[in-house]
């Protein structure tokens, strides 16, 4: 186990970069308190941070992807929820890339 | 919008570490990844396995390593991993109100474990109104340890059979963190109402990240939804109104 101490100075730097990202923003709501339009902004803005970190990888990789998001989905929405429609979209890829899709 | 209790449980806190399991597996190809390349750049065992488990993020890591040379560039890192994690400045914007009586000492794990899968699945429960503080620790608690060992392993194997991506691919474990936002995006969905808003945000992201890479596109699509959003609803609130 090895470690210097430049190494270990860089890494606290990160990781106080990295606090200081994840939980700016929560601080910076405690400041911004319950505006209205703070709060409808923050009513749309999960949704559409899932569908913004979605839609790229799908554009990008497509097929399998493709296949994957929609079992994924449909699973979620008839057999009602988290994991059925995870392990369903996960299958749905490796069957995809099997039969032959990228 | 309904605020949370900040009481955790043993029970919640395993309960939530369980179902972050695989979402946390998803993460093994890109740490070992990153254990490989730490390793490529001289970084020990143990300063890798230090580096995730204390930034837990996986892109700003990488970043970093891009970068990462003697004399440490030490202004530049703590940019780039900031600039990188950037999306994570929303995410914790949108879980502030859920928790606004949290103790000023619960508040850095609580900021610790907000990363991705685990922020979205636990925004979903909080925006049904039963969410769990707990589960919200556990389940980042997991997702570091996975994240940590997986760049070890890839530390320790660099070179050898677990630096080999294929396999997961084969297993489509690739997909599980975009899986994980396909499924949590369909809970959510409320509807007539998000159509527009998720289309302005698929607009903006694809748009971001064809002008800007990285991924800077999830804050700006994020933001653009979310904007978009809440103008048209206060709009037709002060039609209503007036």
């Amino acid at each position: 186990m090895s470690a210097s101490p430049e190494n270990l100075i860089a890494i606290l730097v990160m990781a106080l970069a990295a606090m200081a990202a994840k939980g700016g923003g929560f601080f910076a709501m405690r400041w911004l308190g319950r505006h209205r339009f703070v709060v409808a902004v923050l009513d749309h803005a999960p949704g559409a941070v899932l569908v913004s970190a979605t839609i790229v990888p799908l554009a990008q990789t497509g097929g399998a992807f493709i296949v994957g998001a929609v079992v994924g989905a449909l699973l979620t929405r008839k057999a009602g929820g988290f994991t059925p429609g995870l392990f369903g979209a996960v299958g749905a890829v490796a069957l995809a890339r099997w039969a032959g899709l990228a | 919008m309904s605020s949370l209790s900040a009481r955790v449980t043993w029970r919640s806190f395993q309960a939530g570490a369980l179902r972050m399991v695989l979402p946390g597996l998803a993460s093994l190809p890109f740490g070992i990844g990153f254990g490989v390349a730490a390793a490529q750049k001289g970084l020990s065992a143990f300063e890798t396995t230090l580096m995730s488990f204390t930034v837990m993020a996986g892109t700003s890591q990488m970043v970093a390593l891009d970068i990462w040379a003697q004399p440490l560039p030490l202004i530049a890192l703590a940019v780039s991993v900031f600039v990188a994690n950037l999306r994570y400045f929303v995410m914790g914007a949108a879980l502030q109100p859920h928790l606004p009586h949290l103790p000023w000492w619960m508040q850095p794990p609580v900021w610790y474990v907000t990363v991705d899968q685990n922020w979205a699945v636990n925004i979903a429960e909080y925006r049904r109104g039963h969410g769990d503080l707990g589960k919200f620790l556990g389940g980042g608690f997991v997702m570091a340890c996975i994240w940590s060992g997986s760049t070890l392993a890839g530390h320790l194997a660099a070179g050898g059979v677990l630096s080999d991506p294929t396999a997961a691919h084969r297993l489509g474990l690739d997909f599980v963190g975009v899986a994980v936002f396909v499924v949590v995006a369909t809970i959510l969905f409320r509807g007539k109402r998000d159509l527009a808003p998720w289309a302005v945000a698929i607009a903006a992201a694809l748009a971001a990240k064809w002008a800007m890479g990285g991924n800077w596109y999830i804050v700006v699509g994020g933001l653009a939804g979310g904007l978009y959003g809440a103008v048209r609803d206060l709009r037709k609130a002060d039609v209503r109104q007036s």
